[in-house]
């Protein structure tokens, strides 16, 4: 009995021999059988009783799981997060979602086979492996064949273990020691990583800071950018007063928005009547003007209930009070003009014929919101 | 086993694929030897060579970036130009890698196992070099990510999933890293040697990190082979995949000359035949200087030069059928477009194109141009400037003249764009003249596994 072994390792030249011998050690159950070689021995698997890999199974797994979250995710994204119709195609038109589900599925199945294989599987990264300390291991990458008979409990048999192995055909035998382990990670071992991730942030961050401010930054395709010619808040050495735009000529009126000829909405109600006829396409423009501006505040219906969050404040006119269903025409369109309350003036959003035509869909709003059985009819 | 074959006819004799004794030990210090060593001054000289080209490239993009993508030939009908004709070209390079790692695998071709490494390190520098371009092409390159990775963002869009430029990101992407993958699990145990060979020092340490501690171990081949068998598999179905999905940019529009249903396979063919050019080529200067005449015979090179043949036989029939596709569609559009890929003002480009891939490869017919060594360089040579030239004919020639003649519009590339160009050769040549010092050309393991006296 020897505690301090880890395993005997008995190397062979030749394929067929290391193969025998596994097969004829292999009852007499002297440890754990295990074999180290430079390329994969056909057979050996088999002699040493390994099991067949069972990566297959994890590889279809995860193809699967890829091709299903590809699908879920191009679904999602198309039909449901962002409905987008293209060329008329429905928008869960799987048979364009293949081509990425096929690529997914690749992209999983083989890193589950590469990465499961060496990480999971193979137990890969260990540099502190027994068999990479032996005198062999240069000759086992290289060209020889080991076969190692491990202890596997405190009654292990070296030299039995040894002796099986150089009758059957062993070229050599080395015993190899359980290394002196130190603890996996000392401590001065763990502050110098610490130490040496400070370090690579400090560098980092000091090159960058230099980066950003000493060297001198160019712009990328500026040629694009700055065209010769005069935008208009550029400055311009050409016009006297320096300005790129042209101001307007004193006393321009633009089409539509004459200045009023009224101070208040009441003065208005009793000067201006409402000069468009209401046809259908005027009480169309009518609720697209009165979606676009007043519906955020008066409500849909103009009830006066807005879209607007309650904590927004102010309270918007009820359109359906009796108080304003009074008011003439061309009260509401100097309301519109001119502003009222918290409500700022439209003059410059809206042209002349917007505001009648918002005036005609709020009376249509009055009519409808208060209907009469004969306007029902 | 020589004897028990002779009596076969030649055609069935297994190949020799070793001159003289070859042994793992020997293989190891014949392979495993470069990366310790001083490269010769030859090596130098190439490298000054590809790191001039790669400068002037670099000079060109910087240019670009500078001055914007006005400073390429692409015009209003010609949007593609040499970003997408050079992006085609190097992802169809990269096809031989994988089709000699994966497909070949499958099908036990055992002439594979010297070859594989490089091919597959070619494969990465390809897609790597295939990459700058429609990187470049999108104009504003630090937006990348924005237009073509579908990632949640505070604006609510995603990418358009039916559309064939978003398969396009998915299939290069996954194929230049199941590439990197594949490639590097067949270094892990090359690495392991080298780690053992090498003398203490930085070299051993960080092939000592590469190779993530790998002994060898029985129960660790078990896995690594069904892994390796697995992503074989998975990258024949990969490599089929993405260069019909780089078709189906052409074949899903409706431009004259690119609707059509041949345009998959055809892709797939064209990118084996220019890889297989590529990889011949490289071949020969590596086992040349390299002294690895005895590990890649010429009966590796006879036989990837009957490939070559092959494909070229296969793009033959493919150039029939688009015509016969032209004819038979009594479309005016189509046949205008075939009639302008051999006469007009591009007629040159597709006379080339013929020439090079159809014609020249003709003289693969023959043993003894199969194994001379300047005949097969003058074939690969034609063959890559013939398949570039294909990918010029099917965007230029396509796209200048299509169905609205008020918008038709000639293309002349301008300096930069062969500037950069050039760049992307300069580029890939670095990569492969750095890979062929630093790491092994040739997988050990899988070659010492193959010596027919090494299994039981």
């Amino acid at each position: 009995m020897s505690s301090g072994t880890f395993a005997v390792l008995g190397l062979f030249s030749d394929a067929h021999k290391i193969v025998e011998a596994a097969k004829q050690i292999r009852p007499r159950k002297l440890g754990r059988l295990e074999a180290y070689t430079p390329y994969p021995v056909q057979g050996l698997d088999r002699a040493i009783g390994l099991a067949p890999s069972r990566l297959g199974r994890l590889v279809m797994l995860m193809g699967v799981m890829g091709a299903g979250l590809a699908l879920l995710f191009e679904g999602w994204t198309s039909a449901v997060d962002y409905p987008l119709v293209t060329g008329g195609k429905a928008l869960f038109s799987w048979q364009a979602f293949v081509p990425v589900m096929f690529e997914v599925t690749v992209l999983f199945a083989t890193f589950t086979a590469g990465l499961a294989m060496l990480f999971a599987l193979n137990k890969l990264p260990f540099f502190g492996h027994p068999v990479l300390h032996s005198k062999a291991i240069k000759d086992i990458t290289r060209d020889k064949l080991a076969l190692s008979i491990e202890a596997t409990s405190a009654t292990f048999d070296s030299e039995a273990a040894r002796q099986a192995l150089v009758d059957n055909g062993a070229e050599s035998v080395e015993i190899v020691p359980v290394p002196a382990w130190d603890r996996a990670l000392s401590l001065v071992g763990f502050l110098r990583i610490v130490a040496a991730i400070v370090a690579a942030c400090v560098v980092a961050g000091a090159g960058l800071y230099a980066a950003e401010k000493l060297m001198p930054v160019v712009p990328p395709m500026i040629h694009m950018h700055d065209q010769p010619k005069l935008n208009a808040f550029r400055k311009s050495a050409f016009f006297p007063g320096g300005r790129g735009m042209r101001p307007a000529v004193a006393g321009t009126v633009a089409r539509g928005h004459l200045p009023p000829a009224f101070a208040t909405p009441e003065e208005a109600g009793t000067l201006l009547s409402n000069p468009l006829p209401l046809t259908q396409s005027m009480a169309e423009r009518g609720r697209k003007v009165f979606g676009d501006h007043c519906a955020i505040c008066h409500g849909p219906v103009g009830d006066g209930v807005p879209l607007l969050s309650r904590a927004y404040g102010g309270k918007p006119g009820n359109f359906l009070s009796n108080e304003i269903r009074a008011r003439p025409d061309g009260h509401l369109f100097g309301v519109l003009m001119l502003g009222k309350n918290a409500m700022p003036s439209y003059a410059a959003d809206l042209d002349k014929d917007d505001r009648w035509a918002a005036v005609h869909y709020i009376r249509i709003l009055q009519r409808a919101q208060n209907a009469k059985d004969e306007d029902l009819r | 086993m020589k004897a028990a074959t002779a009596s076969l006819p030649e055609a069935l004799r297994p190949l020799e694929l070793l001159q003289g004794q070859v042994t793992p030990g020997s293989l190891d210090d014949q392979v495993l030897q470069f990366p310790a060593q001083r490269p010769p001054r030859a090596w130098y000289v190439a490298l000054a060579v590809t790191l001039t080209a790669l400068g002037i490239g670099t000079l060109c993009i910087c240019w670009t970036f500078y001055y914007g993508i006005g400073t390429w030939g692409n015009n209003r009908p010609v949007a593609w130009g040499f970003g997408i004709i050079n992006f085609v070209f190097w992802v169809g390079i990269g096809h031989a890698g994988t089709l000699i790692s994966a497909i070949l695998f499958l099908l036990r071709a055992r002439w594979r196992n010297a070859i594989a490494r490089f091919a597959e390190a070619m494969t990465i520098f390809a897609v790597i070099c295939a990459a700058i371009f429609p990187i470049l092409h999108t104009g504003r390159p630090w937006f990348t990510t924005y237009w073509l990775f579908p990632y949640p963002n505070e604006r609510g869009l995603w990418v358009n999933f039916r559309s064939p430029l978003i398969w396009d990101v998915f299939a290069v992407t996954t194929y230049f890293s199941v590439s990197l993958l594949f490639w590097y699990l067949g270094l892990v145990p090359d690495f392991a040697s080298l780690r053992d060979r090498t003398a203490e020092g930085w070299r051993k340490r960080i092939y000592t990190v590469l190779c993530l501690g790998w002994r060898g171990a029985a129960s660790h081949w078990v896995h690594y082979d069904k892994a390796y068998l697995l992503l074989a598999g998975l990258a024949t179905g990969l490599v089929i995949s993405v260069h019909s999905v780089v078709s189906f940019d052409f074949a899903v529009s409706l431009v004259p000359g690119w609707h059509m249903t041949i345009f998959p396979p055809y892709f797939v063919a064209g990118a084996i035949f220019a890889g297989f050019a590529m990889v011949v080529m490289a071949l020969t200067v590596v086992r040349k200087t390299m002294n690895l005449a005895n590990l890649i015979t010429d009966n590796h090179l006879e036989v990837m030069n009957k490939l070559i043949l092959a494909m070229s036989c296969i793009m033959g029939y493919a150039y029939v059928m688009e015509g016969g596709t032209a004819w038979y569609s009594a479309n005016p559009y189509i046949q205008h477009t075939f009639k302008n890929y051999v006469s007009g003002f591009y007629g040159w480009a597709g006379i080339t194109t013929i020439i090079c891939n159809i014609i020249i490869p003709q003289i693969f017919w023959f043993r003894r141009m199969r194994r001379s060594i300047p005949a097969m360089i003058f074939v690969a040579l034609a063959v890559t400037l013939g398949m570039w030239m294909e990918r010029f004919v099917i965007i230029v020639i396509s796209l200048h003249q299509d169905y609205l003649p008020s918008s038709w519009h000639k293309y002349i590339p301008t300096k930069i764009d062969f500037g950069i160009l050039l760049g992307s050769f300069g580029l890939f040549f670095t990569l492969v003249l750095l890979f062929a010092r630093v790491l092994p050309v040739i997988a050990t393991s899988e070659m010492k596994a193959s010596l027919s006296e090494r299994q039981p």
